[in-house]
C-alpha cells in the first residue's frame, strides 16, 4: 500500500513521493472561549502542493501550528511516510528582527543550522550547505550581508532558505509571498516547481490566488470550518472566492454551508 | 591548582618587585583581585551579548539588584559578612525563577513585571539592611554592595573558576539555541529547541555570574556589566564574531582597569564602581567612534 502510494500520476511522468501524506482527523482549536478551528478533516496526499487559503482569523496559522505541534489541538495529526520520517521545514511569516543587530546572513543561518556556535566561523562544509541554500533563493551574494541591511522581500528569501536546510521532505510556508519583491515572487515560483519534482509535501498558506492557481495542486478553504477542498481551477470560482473573503465566520453563505453540513452528516 | 595559583602569584608579585609590573601587584590580594577580574570578565562580556539579544538587559539587573536583598538576608541569618553565599545564590535564584515563572501567566510584560519585582526587593532589602544596621556596622556591607579587592581570597578565586566553567560550558553549547529562541519562538520549536526549558537555563547562568562577581564588583553594579560592554560591542560590531569578540574584550578591559587604576592611583574608590566607570567609558568612546566613522553604522558601501 505504502509503496504504491509511493508513486503519484502528474501529467505524464510519475515523481516519487518522498515526503509524507498528512491526515487531519476532527481537529478543533480553542483558545479560552474562541473556537479557532472547528472539526478539521483534511487529507494532503504525499508529494502534493497544497495551498490553503481563507480570511484573516480564520485559523490557517493556526492549522500550521497544530501541524507543528505547537497549539494545543483536539483531534489527531498523523503524518505517514513513504519510508523512514524525513525532514520537516518551517519557513515562518515575515520575520521581525531587530536591524541593529550586528549579524551577517551567513551568522544567522549558522544559528539556525549548527551547534558550533555561530560567533566562531562555521566548519567548511556547513559554510558551503548555507551557501547552496542562499544560491537557491538567489542570494549568493548577499552572504556576507548584514540582516539588518536586507529588504524585507530578501529577508523573506533568507527565511526560505532557512526552511530548505536540512534538505525538507514536508515543507510548511506560512505566507511566504507576503513580503517578496517581483524577482523574489519568480524565483519563490521557480523553487516550488523543483521540490514538486523532488517529492516533498508542501502545505502553503497563500493569500494571492492566482498564486495557487498557477502552483498548487489542491487548494483548500478555510474559515474556521473547511469550507471546500480540491482542484484550484474548480474550487476556486468567482463567487466563492467573493465568499471566502467577504464572510463573516458566523454568517456563512447558504451553498457553502450546505456543502459543511452534509459533511458533518458524513464523518459523524 | 592551587599550587599552580601558588606560582603564578609568587611570579607576578616577584615582577613587579622589579618594576615590570605596576607597583601594586607587589601585594598578595591585588595579584587575587586582578586574578578574579579575568576570570569574570569575559565570562560576563560573553553572557552579556546574549542578554542584549534577548532584550534581558532590565532583567539582568534586576536579578543583580536582587542580590542587595540576598546579602541583606544571608548576614541576617548569619552568615559572613565578606561572603554570604547561600543566601545570595538562593535568593537570585529564587528571584530570577519567580519572575520567569510567572512572565507567561499574568498576561503582563516583561518589563512591569519586572518593575514590580524589582521594586519589592528592593524594599524588601532596604528593610533588612535598616533591621541590620542597628546590630552591625553597616560600613561593612559596603564592601558586598560595591565591591573590594580586599577580601578576594584563593578560595573565592577556585569558587569564580568553577562558576567561570559552568556557566561557559552550557553557554558554548545553547548558544545558537538562545539565539534562534529570541527570533522567533515558533521556528525554533520546530527545531527542536527547548525554548522554555532554554528560558529558566539562563536565570540559572545569569544568576550564577551574578553570585560570582559580587566580591568584585559588587551586588548593586553586577547587572550593568552584563549589559554595557555588549550595548559597546554591539555599536561597534558589524558581525555576529565581532560582537562577542569585543564584548568579552570590552569586559576584560573594564575589570582590569577598574581593579588596577584605583590602587596605582591610591584612589579610594569601590572597585565596582571604578569597573562600571571604565565601562560606561568605553560605551561613550563607542558612541562617539559611530558617530565619527560612518563605516560602523552598518552603511551598505
Amino acid at each position: 500500500m505504502n509503496a504504491m502510494n509511493g508513486w503519484f500520476k502528474r501529467g505524464a511522468e510519475p515523481i516519487a513521493a518522498a515526503g509524507p501524506q498528512v491526515q487531519f482527523d476532527n481537529v478543533s482549536l480553542q483558545y479560552g472561549q474562541t473556537r479557532v478551528l472547528d472539526g478539521i478533516d483534511l487529507t494532503l496526499s504525499a508529494a502534493e502542493v497544497h495551498a490553503l487559503v481563507g480570511p484573516n482569523g480564520g485559523g490557517k496559522s493556526s492549522l500550521v501550528r497544530c501541524l507543528l505541534g505547537l497549539a494545543p489541538h483536539r483531534g489527531t495529526i498523523k503524518l505517514a511516510w513513504p519510508g523512514s520520517p524525513g525532514q520537516i521545514g518551517y519557513v515562518p511569516q515575515a520575520l521581525e528582527f531587530d536591524r541593529s543587530l550586528p549579524m551577517s546572513v551567513i551568522d544567522f543561518l549558522a544559528a539556525m543550522q549548527t551547534r558550533r556556535p555561530a560567533f566562531l566561523r562555521p566548519a567548511r562544509r556547513q559554510r558551503q550547505q548555507i551557501v547552496d541554500a542562499l544560491e537557491r533563493v538567489g542570494l549568493g551574494s548577499k552572504a556576507e550581508r548584514r540582516m539588518g541591511d536586507l529588504s524585507g522581500g530578501e529577508r523573506q528569501r533568507v527565511m526560505m532558505a532557512q526552511g530548505l536546510m536540512p534538505e525538507p521532505k514536508l515543507l510548511i510556508l506560512d505566507e511566504p509571498m507576503a513580503a517578496l519583491d517581483e524577482a523574489g515572487v519568480a524565483i519563490f515560483e521557480s523553487l516550488i516547481c523543483e521540490l514538486k519534482t523532488e517529492g516533498v509535501t508542501l502545505l502553503w498558506v497563500e493569500h494571492d490566488l492566482a498564486a495557487v492557481r498557477r502552483l498548487a495542486d489542491r487548494v483548500t478553504g478555510l474559515n474556521r470550518r473547511l469550507l471546500f477542498s480540491g482542484d484550484p481551477a474548480e474550487e476556486l470560482t468567482p463567487e466563492r472566492v467573493l465568499d471566502l473573503f467577504s464572510s463573516h465566520p458566523t454568517q456563512r453563505p447558504k451553498k457553502i454551508l450546505q456543502r459543511k453540513d452534509q459533511k458533518e452528516m458524513i464523518s459523524d | 591548582m592551587t599550587e599552580l595559583f601558588e606560582a603564578f602569584r609568587v611570579t607576578v608579585q616577584g615582577w613587579a618587585e622589579a618594576g615590570l609590573l605596576p607597583s601594586s601587584l607587589a601585594y598578595g590580594f591585588a595579584v587575587n583581585a586582578l586574578l578574579a577580574g579575568v576570570i569574570i570578565g569575559p565570562v560576563l562580556g560573553l553572557l552579556g551579548t546574549l542578554v542584549v539579544v534577548k532584550r534581558h538587559a532590565f532583567f539582568s539587573e534586576a536579578v543583580g539588584h536582587s542580590a542587595m536583598t540576598g546579602v541583606a538576608i544571608g548576614i541576617l541569618l548569619g552568615e559572613p559578612y565578606s561572603g554570604p553565599y547561600g543566601a545570595l545564590f538562593g535568593y537570585c535564584l529564587l528571584f530570577g525563577l519567580g519572575l520567569n515563572y510567572l512572565r507567561n501567566r499574568t498576561g503582563l510584560s516583561a518589563d512591569t513585571l519586572i518593575g514590580v519585582f524589582l521594586s519589592m526587593s528592593l524594599a524588601l532589602g532596604a528593610a533588612v539592611l535598616l533591621v541590620l544596621a542597628g546590630r552591625i556596622n553597616v560600613h561593612i556591607l559596603e564592601n558586598v554592595l560595591f565591591g573590594s579587592i580586599l577580601t578576594v581570597s584563593g578560595v573565592d578565586i577556585a569558587l569564580l573558576a568553577v562558576v567561570a566553567l559552568l556557566v561557559t560550558v552550557p553557554m558554548l553549547l545553547f548558544y545558537n539555541r538562545f539565539m534562534l529562541a529570541s527570533f522567533n519562538p515558533a521556528l525554533a520549536q520546530v527545531r527542536q529547541v527547548p525554548v522554555k526549558a532554554l528560558d529558566y537555563l539562563f536565570v540559572v547562568l545569569v544568576t550564577l555570574v551574578t553570585v560570582a562577581s559580587v566580591k568584585v564588583i559588587g551586588a548593586i553594579l553586577v547587572g550593568a556589566l552584563l549589559v554595557i560592554p555588549a550595548a559597546a560591542a554591539k555599536i561597534l560590531a558589524t558581525s555576529l564574531s565581532r560582537f562577542v569578540g569585543l564584548s568579552m574584550l570590552f569586559s576584560l578591559i573594564a575589570t582590569l582597569c577598574g581593579i588596577l587604576i584605583p590602587m596605582e592611583m591610591e584612589l579610594p574608590i569601590p572597585s565596582g564602581a571604578a569597573i562600571i566607570l571604565v565601562a560606561g567609558s568605553l560605551f561613550l568612546l563607542s558612541v562617539l567612534a559611530r558617530s565619527l566613522l560612518p563605516g560602523l553604522r552598518g552603511a551598505v558601501t
